[in-house]
C-alpha cells in the first residue's frame, strides 16, 4: 500500500490542542472548517442559530420548519500535502460540504478559512480569484464543454485568467501530457470514453496550477477497471507533485486506497474523523462499524494495532517489519518463517505479531486488543477532547490519531 | 448577472430612441416601394387589381412603359380601397381602373392632395346581376328581379341551404347584394367565392353542364365571350339610391372608370405620368387583350405585344408630347 | 413488465381513472344547473344573445381613420413608426441591390457555397440547382425579392428573439411572464397577424416584414430560453468553479452549449417567416408570394405553380442547410484553421463569380433560358377539371365529391353547432378541456370562447369551427391510419418520408393551387387544403409516438402469444396516447391555420372576414375576425392540450 508512508507522514506530526491553528513543524491547514452549516429551505438562517432546532434529527426538521440540513456543523482542517477524504453514502451532505468550500453552494453559518483568510467574507472578485488560483475542483459527470476541444477544455480555466493564447496552449499541451492524453488533443470530449474525459477534467483542474483539488467523486460513474487506473493516477500525481487534495466519494474501498486521513459524513455530521486505519479498527459507532464490516482488514491495519508487548526472546528473533507495514504483509512473513514478527522502528523493537493476533484482525475480533492499545480513539472521535490520553497511553503512535480524532466533531 | 443585463437593455434602448428621434421627423407616408428604381433603371410601380381587365390595362402600360420610354415596371396587386392608401403613401405610382370610391376621394384627392385624378380610363363599368343565356331563353321572365323568388330552387347548390345561390365575388368588389336580397325579399343566399378567379371557374363549371345560376358581374368582361349572360333588372338607378348600405334597394350605377396617380409622382416623373394621362382605350381594346390573357392564357407581356402590333395608333397617340 | 404497470390502473382499478372524470362532469353539470337557468330565462335565444356583445367595429374604425389622418403628421408616427418603417424599407432595398449586383450567377454561387461549407456537397448541388431553377422558371427577380424580404425580416426576428431569449433564459420571472406568451403565440394563425401591423403601417413592405417578424421571433426566443435554461447543470457548475465571471459563463458556456437549440430556432425562424413573406403578399408584400396571389386572383393555376415552386425550393433548401447546420459540425470536429480557410475559399469564388458575371453583362437573367411551365400546367389542368372534375363514372368527380362533403358533412356540421344553444356550447368546451385538462385550460377555452361572443361574431365563427372539426376528422382517420401503416412497415415509412420533410416545410399559401384546380370554390377546398397541410405533421408524430412505445411492453405483449392487431390496440395505441394527444393539438392548430386562408377560396366565415377586411380597407372588421381568429385558435389549443400534470404524477 502507497498510502501507508502518507499515512505515518501524517501520523508523526504533532499537532497543538487548537481547533484551527495547526502545530508548529509546518503542517499550516489550508482549509480550516469550523462549525459548518448548510440548510436549505425556508428561512435557513435561523436553524444553526437555533440550538433546539439544531439539534433535531432530518425528520423532524423537515416536518417542524421544511428545511434540510445536507451539512451540519461540520469542522475540520485539511492539512498541507494531504489527501483528505470525505466519505459518505449519498445524501450524506459530502457533496454539498465539498461545494461550500469554494462557495460554489453558500454555506448558511460556520467559517471556512484557506490559508488564514475567511472565504465566507470574501467579496466577488476575491472569490474568483480563490476559484482561479487556489482551488480547482474536479467533478463526478467531469463538466467538460462539449464544443471545445480537449485542449481548449485544459487551457479553460487558464482563459479564464486571461491568460495569453499562446501559453495557456503550452501550459495546457504539458498538462494533457502529463495525464496521459497525448495525440487526442483536437478531439471533442463527445469522442473519448469516461475514463479520458476525466483525465481532461483532472488536466482541466491541474492546469490552474491550484493549491488544493477538490475532487467530487470523481471516478463513480467511471468501470470498475477504469476507476483503479484513475485511483492510481491520483496516487501517482500526489506523489509527484504532493499537492493537497480534498477528495470526496461514496466508495470505502476508494477512500481507503487513497485517503491520509477520511472524515465519514453521515446525515450531514461527521460520525468520525481519522486515519484509514483507525476508521476501520476503532469504528466510532455501529454505524461506521456497519459500513467498515466487509474491508479486507489485514490491507489496512498495521502491525502497530496488531502487537503485543514482546518478551524478551522473541524481541531478538524473527522476521523485522516496520510499524506502518500491513497486517497482510505480516501475515506472509509469519507464514513464510514460521515465527513471531518483529515490529521494529529506528532499530528499537516496539512488540511482535503472532499469528493468533493477526488472525484476530483479520477476523475482526482482534479489534478489542487493537482498541485498548489504541486507547481512547474512538471516544475522541465521538466528542470528548481526549487528545492528551491517547497520547498517553501510547506514546510513540498516538500523535497523529489523537489530532485527528479532536479535530472531529466537537 | 441580472444587473449587467439591465444595463445592456438600457443601452439598447437609449441607442434605438437616439437613432430613431435624433435625427429630426421620419415620414413614412412618403415611401417608395424598396424594390423600386434598382440599378439605375426608373421604376414605375402599378397597382394591379384582381379582375382580368385590370390586368389587361397595367399589362399594355407596362408592356409600353418598358419597350418605348426605358422604363422599369413593378406592379403589385393590392385590392381596390387599400390601393388608395398605398397610392396616398407613394407605394404605387398608379391605379388604372378605378370603380368609384367617393370616400377615399373626398380624403385623398381633396383633403390631403397626395392624389390626383388621372383622367378618364375610356371604358364604362357596370355591375349587375346576370343569368347565363341559355338559362334567359328557357325562362325569359327570369330576367325580371321580382320573379327570381319563383327560381330560386333551381338555383339552389351545396353551398346555399335551402335558398337560391347568389354567387358573388371577390370580398374587395364593391356590392351591395346583401342589402339587396334583404330588402327585395328575396329567396336567395349570398355566396362569396372568396375571388373572381374562383368566381369564375364556379360559373364556367354551371356553363359547361348548362345548369341555372345567378351571379354578380360586371362589364367589361371578357368572359361574357365565353359564357354569354344576360342582366337581370334590379329597380332602376336613381341618383342617391344607393347612399345608405344598409337600405339599398336599386340597381348599381354605370361608372366612368377613372385613372388616379400619386400627386409626387405626377409632378416629378413627367414623362410616365404623361404618358398614363394619356393612356386611354376602348372596352373592345380592353377585352381583347383580357381575353388573350385569361382565355388563351397569354403571359400578360405576350398580350399586350399582340394588341400593341395592331393598335399602333392608338398607343402613338399616348406617347405624343 | 411495462404492461403490467400500463394497464393495471386501467383494468383493475376502473373507478380509479373514472373517478376524478366524473367529478369534473358532476361538478360541471351542477354549475350549469344553476347557470343555465338563469342565463336561459334572461338571453333565450340560441346564438350569442347580443344582449352580451360588445360592437368594436365603430372604435375600430375610428382608429383605423385617425391612423391614416395622422400618419403624416402624428409625432408617434413620424418619430417611430416612421423611422421603423424607414429602416425596413432602406434594409430590405440595401439587401435587394447587393442580391442585383451580384447577378444570378453570383447569388446561385453563394449560396451553393455557403450551402457547401455548412452541410456537404450534395445539399450544395443541390441549393445550385433550386436557384437554377427559380431563374429557369422566369421567377428571378420575384424570388430575389422575397429572399431579401426574408434576410432582413429573419435577421430582425433572430435579433428580437435572441434578446428575448437572453432575457428569459437568464432571469425566472421574465422566463415565468413570457412563456405563456410564446407559447400562445405559437398556436396562431399566420394570418391574424396581418391585420394590427397594416392599421400601423398601411400596405406595404414595412408592413409585411414587421408581420413576419412578429411572427417568427417567437420561437427563436422561445428556443434561445429553453437552450440557456436547459444547459448542463454540471458543466456550469465546473465553469463556475474556474472563477469565471458572469459574461465569461454566459458567452463560453451557456450559449455555446445551447448551440443546438438556438440552431432550430433560427430553422423555425427561418421556416416560419419564409411562409409568412408568402402569406403577407395579401398585405403588399411582393415577390413570390405575389406571383402566386395573383395568379390565384385569375386560376391560372399553371402561373402559380410557377411562382410556387420557387417557395417550395427555397423552403426545402432553407430547411435542409440550416437544418444540418445544427448536426453536421459535431461530427466533423475539424480544427477551426482549415474550417475559416474553406469560407474564405467559398468568398472568394463566388465574388469571382459575381465579378464574371458583372463583367460578362449577364446580371439579369437570360431571357432565351426561360422554361414556360404555365401552358403545359394549365392543359393538364383543364384535363383533370374535364375529366376528373365531375361526372366520373362510378366514383364521381372530385367536384362531387366537394359538393357531397359539403352537403352531407360541413352543412350539418355548421347547422347543428348553430343550433345548439350558447350556453350548451361553452359548457361542452368547458367539459372538454377539463377532461382532457385542468380547469386552468378549461378556463381559458371557456373565456376564448365566450370572448368570441362578445365580439359579435358568433355565427361566422361556428362556421369556421364547423371546418375545422370537419378537417380534423379526416386529418385524424387519414393520418393515424397513415401513421399506424408507417409505423408498423419499415418499407411504408421509407416511401413517406420524403413526402413528409417536403410537405412539412411548405409555405400554407402554396396549397390552395391545387384544391382550387380539383375542388373548385367553396368550403369544401378549404377543408382540403387543411387536410392535406395538417397530415404531415400528424403522420409524423403518430408514427414517432408508435415507434417510440417501449420496445420491452412490446416484446412481453409478444411472448404472450398477442397477434398484430392485440399488441396494437392493447398495447402500443393505450402506451402512445400522449403523441396521439399531441398529433390532435398539432392537427387542430395547423387545421385552423388554413381553414382561414381557405377565405381565399371560398372558404367564408372569419377568414373571409379578415380578407373582406383588408380587401375593402375595412379594418374594424378584420380585426375583429382577426380577434375571433385568435380566441378560436387559443380555445381548440387549450381543449386538446393534454396536461403535464397528468403525466408528472404518472412518472
Amino acid at each position: 500500500m502507497s498510502t501507508s508512508t502518507d499515512v505515518q507522514d501524517a501520523a508523526v506530526e504533532p499537532t497543538g490542542a487548537g481547533h484551527t491553528s495547526a502545530g508548529g513543524s509546518g503542517a499550516e491547514p489550508v482549509f480550516a472548517v469550523d462549525g459548518l452549516w448548510k440548510v436549505f429551505g425556508p428561512k435557513a438562517d435561523r436553524v444553526p442559530a437555533d440550538p433546539e432546532l439544531a439539534a433535531l434529527s432530518p425528520a423532524e426538521l423537515r416536518s417542524r420548519t421544511g428545511c434540510t440540513a445536507a451539512v451540519r456543523d461540520v469542522s475540520f482542517d485539511v492539512r498541507k500535502g494531504e489527501v483528505f477524504v470525505v466519505m459518505g453514502l449519498s445524501g450524506s451532505g459530502k457533496s454539498t460540504l465539498v461545494r461550500c468550500l469554494t462557495r460554489l453552494i453558500e454555506p448558511t453559518a460556520g467559517s471556512i478559512v484557506i490559508d488564514g483568510e475567511d472565504v465566507r467574507a470574501m467579496d466577488k472578485a476575491r472569490l474568483r480569484e480563490l476559484r482561479r488560483h487556489r482551488a480547482a475542483m474536479v467533478f463526478q459527470h467531469f463538466g467538460l464543454l462539449p464544443h471545445r476541444t480537449v485542449l481548449d477544455n485544459v487551457a479553460y480555466g487558464l482563459e479564464v485568467q486571461g491568460v495569453g493564447r499562446r501559453e495557456r496552449r503550452e501550459r495546457a499541451q504539458e498538462v494533457v501530457t502529463k495525464v496521459g492524453l497525448e495525440g487526442m488533443e483536437h478531439r471533442r470530449p463527445g469522442q473519448l470514453s469516461g475514463g479520458q474525459q476525466q483525465r481532461v477534467g483532472l488536466a482541466r483542474a491541474l492546469a490552474v496550477d491550484p493549491e488544493v483539488l477538490l475532487f467530487d467523486e470523481p471516478f463513480s460513474a467511471l468501470d470498475p477497471l477504469i476507476r483503479r487506473d484513475m485511483q492510481e493516477e491520483v496516487v501517482r500525481l500526489h506523489h509527484e507533485e504532493g499537492r493537497t487534495m480534498v477528495f470526496i466519494t461514496h466508495d470505502l474501498n476508494e477512500a481507503l486506497r487513497l485517503g491520509d486521513r477520511i472524515a465519514l459524513m453521515r446525515d450531514g455530521r461527521v460520525v468520525q474523523l481519522g486515519t484509514p486505519e483507525e476508521i476501520v479498527g476503532s469504528p466510532a459507532d455501529d454505524y461506521v462499524r456497519e459500513f467498515v464490516r466487509d474491508v479486507p482488514r489485514e490491507q489496512v491495519m498495521t502491525v502497530r494495532r496488531a502487537m503485543r508487548a514482546a518478551s524478551a526472546q522473541e524481541a531478538g528473533e524473527g522476521p523485522a517489519l516496520a510499524p506502518q507495514a500491513t497486517v497482510s504483509e505480516a501475515i506472509e512473513a509469519v507464514a513464510r518463517t514460521g515465527q513471531t514478527a518483529r515490529v521494529v522502528d529506528r532499530g528499537r523493537c516496539l512488540g511482535v505479531v503472532d499469528s493468533d493476533a493477526l488472525l484476530g484482525v483479520v477476523a475482526g475480533t482482534g479489534g478489542q486488543f487493537a482498541d485498548e492499545a489504541a486507547g481512547s480513539d474512538t471516544d475522541a472521535a465521538t466528542g470528548s477532547e481526549s487528545g492528551a490520553g491517547s497520547a498517553e497511553s501510547a506514546p510513540d503512535q498516538g500523535d497523529g490519531t489523537a489530532s485527528s480524532a479532536r479535530e472531529g466533531v466537537a | 448577472m441580472r444587473t449587467r443585463m439591465k444595463g445592456v437593455l438600457a443601452v439598447g434602448c437609449s441607442l434605438l430612441v437616439l437613432t430613431t428621434a435624433g435625427c429630426g421627423a421620419a415620414d413614412m407616408t412618403k415611401q417608395a416601394s424598396p424594390f423600386a428604381n434598382a440599378q439605375g433603371a426608373k421604376t414605375v410601380t402599378l397597382s394591379v387589381q384582381s379582375w382580368v381587365g385590370a390586368q389587361a390595362n397595367v399589362a399594355v402600360a407596362q408592356y409600353l412603359l418598358e419597350h418605348e420610354l426605358g422604363y422599369r415596371v413593378d406592379t403589385v396587386q393590392v385590392d381596390e380601397v387599400p390601393a388608395w392608401d398605398a397610392l396616398s403613401q407613394g407605394r404605387v405610382d398608379a391605379i388604372l381602373e378605378d370603380w368609384g370610391h367617393p370616400e377615399q376621394e373626398q380624403r385623398y384627392v381633396k383633403d390631403k392632395k397626395t392624389i390626383v385624378n388621372g383622367g378618364g380610363l375610356g371604358v364604362t363599368g357596370h355591375i349587375g346581376w346576370f343569368v347565363p343565356t341559355y338559362f334567359a331563353k328557357q325562362h325569359p321572365d327570369v330576367t325580371n328581379w321580382k320573379n327570381l323568388n319563383k327560381y330560386a330552387d333551381q338555383l339552389r347548390t351545396p353551398e346555399s341551404g335551402g335558398k337560391g345561390q347568389l354567387l358573388d365575388g371577390s370580398p374587395s368588389y364593391v356590392t351591395n347584394d346583401k342589402a339587396l336580397v334583404k330588402n327585395l325579399d328575396l329567396d336567395l343566399q349570398v355566396v362569396f367565392a372568396g375571388s373572381e378567379a374562383a368566381q369564375i371557374t364556379q360559373m364556367r363549371q354551371f356553363a359547361k353542364e348548362k345548369k341555372p345560376f345567378l351571379t354578380y358581374w360586371y362589364s367589361p368582361q371578357w368572359l361574357f365571350k365565353k359564357v354569354p349572360m344576360t342582366e337581370v333588372k334590379l329597380p332602376a338607378y336613381k341618383e342617391g339610391c344607393d347612399a345608405d348600405p344598409e337600405k339599398v334597394a336599386c340597381a348599381y350605377p354605370h361608372t366612368p372608370l377613372q385613372k388616379y396617380l400619386n400627386t409626387d409622382f405626377a409632378k416629378s416623373d413627367g414623362k410616365a405620368a404623361d404618358f398614363l394621362k394619356k393612356f386611354k382605350w376602348t372596352t373592345e381594346d380592353q377585352n381583347e387583350v383580357s381575353l388573350m390573357i385569361a382565355d388563351q392564357k397569354l403571359t400578360p407581356e405576350e398580350a399586350a405585344r399582340k394588341w400593341a402590333e395592331g393598335h399602333e395608333s392608338t398607343w402613338k397617340a399616348w406617347l405624343r408630347k | 413488465m411495462a404492461t403490467i404497470t400500463a394497464t393495471a390502473p386501467r383494468s383493475g382499478l376502473p373507478g380509479f381513472l373514472k373517478h376524478p372524470a366524473t367529478g369534473k362532469l358532476l361538478l360541471l353539470a351542477v354549475a350549469a344547473a344553476v347557470l343555465v337557468p338563469l342565463a336561459n330565462a334572461r338571453w333565450a335565444s340560441g346564438s350569442w344573445p347580443h344582449a352580451l356583445t360588445v360592437d368594436l367595429t365603430e372604435p375600430l374604425g375610428k382608429a383605423s381613420d385617425w391612423v391614416i389622418d395622422n400618419r403624416d403628421s402624428h409625432p408617434l408616427f413620424l418619430y417611430f413608426f416612421g423611422y421603423v418603417s424607414n429602416a425596413v424599407v432602406l434594409s430590405v432595398r440595401a439587401v435587394y441591390l447587393v442580391l442585383l449586383a451580384a447577378g444570378w450567377a453570383g447569388v446561385t454561387a453563394a449560396a451553393a457555397l455557403v450551402a457547401w461549407r455548412v452541410a456537404g456537397v450534395r445539399l450544395a448541388l443541390g441549393t445550385g440547382a433550386a436557384f437554377l431553377a427559380c431563374g429557369l422558371l422566369g421567377m428571378w427577380i420575384p424570388t430575389m425579392q422575397t429572399l431579401a424580404l426574408m434576410v432582413v425580416a429573419v435577421l430582425a426576428s433572430v435579433v428580437i428573439g435572441v434578446l428575448l431569449g437572453l432575457a428569459a433564459g437568464l432571469s425566472d420571472r421574465t422566463y415565468r411572464a413570457l412563456r405563456p406568451v410564446l407559447d400562445t403565440m405559437q398556436v396562431f394563425p399566420a394570418y391574424a397577424y396581418l391585420l394590427p401591423v397594416v392599421l400601423v403601417f398601411g400596405m406595404g413592405v414595412p408592413a409585411a416584414v414587421l408581420a413576419t417578424v412578429v411572427y417568427a421571433a417567437p420561437p427563436m426566443a422561445r428556443l434561445t430560453a429553453l437552450g440557456l435554461r436547459g444547459a448542463d447543470a454540471g458543466v456550469m457548475e465546473a465553469v463556475e468553479s474556474l472563477g469565471t465571471t458572469a459574461r465569461q459563463r454566459l458567452l463560453t458556456a451557456r450559449i455555446p452549449l445551447a448551440r443546438k437549440e438556438l440552431l432550430l430556432g433560427l430553422n423555425q425562424t427561418i421556416m416560419m417567416a419564409l411562409s409568412m413573406a408568402v402569406i403577407a403578399s395579401v398585405i403588399g408584400a411582393a415577390g413570390l408570394g405575389d406571383r402566386v396571389y395573383q395568379a390565384l386572383a385569375s386560376v391560372d393555376v399553371g402561373a402559380a405553380l410557377a411562382a410556387g415552386i420557387p417557395i417550395v425550393l427555397l423552403a426545402v433548401v432553407l430547411d435542409r442547410v440550416t437544418g444540418a447546420a445544427g448536426t453536421v459540425d459535431d461530427e466533423l470536429g475539424g480544427d477551426t484553421g482549415s474550417r475559416w480557410t474553406g469560407w474564405a475559399y467559398a468568398a472568394v469564388v463566388a465574388v469571382a463569380v459575381a465579378v464574371a458575371g458583372r463583367l460578362t453583362d449577364r446580371l439579369d437573367w437570360p431571357e432565351a433560358w426561360l422554361v414556360n411551365i404555365a401552358e403545359p400546367v394549365n392543359r393538364a389542368v383543364d384535363w383533370m377539371t374535364d375529366h376528373l372534375y365531375s361526372g366520373v363514372p362510378y366514383v364521381g368527380g372530385t367536384a362531387d365529391w366537394a359538393g357531397h362533403f359539403t352537403t352531407w358533412v360541413l352543412d350539418p356540421m355548421r347547422d347543428g353547432l348553430q343550433w345548439l344553444p350558447w350556453w350548451s356550447a361553452l359548457l361542452i368546451v368547458a367539459a372538454l378541456a377539463w377532461l382532457i385538462g385542468t380547469w386552468r385550460t378549461a378556463l381559458t377555452a371557456v373565456l376564448a370562447m365566450a370572448a368570441i361572443g362578445v365580439l359579435g361574431v358568433w355565427g361566422p365563427s361556428l362556421d369556421t369551427l364547423s371546418q375545422v372539426l370537419a378537417a380534423v376528422a379526416v386529418t385524424l382517420v387519414l393520418g393515424f391510419a397513415t401513421g399506424i401503416a408507417a409505423a408498423r412497415s419499415e418499407r411504408c415509412e421509407r416511401v413517406l418520408r420524403p413526402f413528409l420533410d417536403v410537405f412539412q416545410t411548405m409555405p400554407q399559401f402554396v396549397y390552395l393551387i391545387p384544391v382550387v384546380a380539383l375542388f373548385g370554390v367553396g368550403r369544401a377546398p378549404a377543408v382540403a387544403a387543411a387536410v392535406v397541410y395538417a397530415l404531415p405533421a400528424v403522420v409524423r408524430i403518430t408514427t414517432q409516438g408508435l415507434r417510440q412505445v417501449d420496445p420491452a411492453a412490446m416484446e412481453s405483449s409478444r411472448s404472450m402469444g398477442a397477434t398484430g392487431w392485440q399488441q396494437l390496440r392493447q398495447v402500443q395505441l393505450p402506451l402512445a396516447r400522449p403523441a396521439l394527444l399531441l398529433a390532435l393539438n398539432q392537427g387542430v392548430v395547423l387545421v385552423l391555420a388554413v381553414v382561414i386562408i381557405g377565405g381565399l377560396v371560398g372558404g367564408g366565415a372569419l377568414g373571409y372576414d379578415v380578407v373582406f377586411g383588408l380587401a375593402q380597407g375595412d379594418l374594424a372588421t378584420g380585426l375583429v375576425a382577426g380577434a375571433a381568429i385568435v380566441c378560436l385558435g387559443l380555445m381548440l389549443d387549450r381543449v386538446t392540450q393534454p396536461t403535464d400534470r397528468r403525466t408528472k404524477k404518472g412518472a
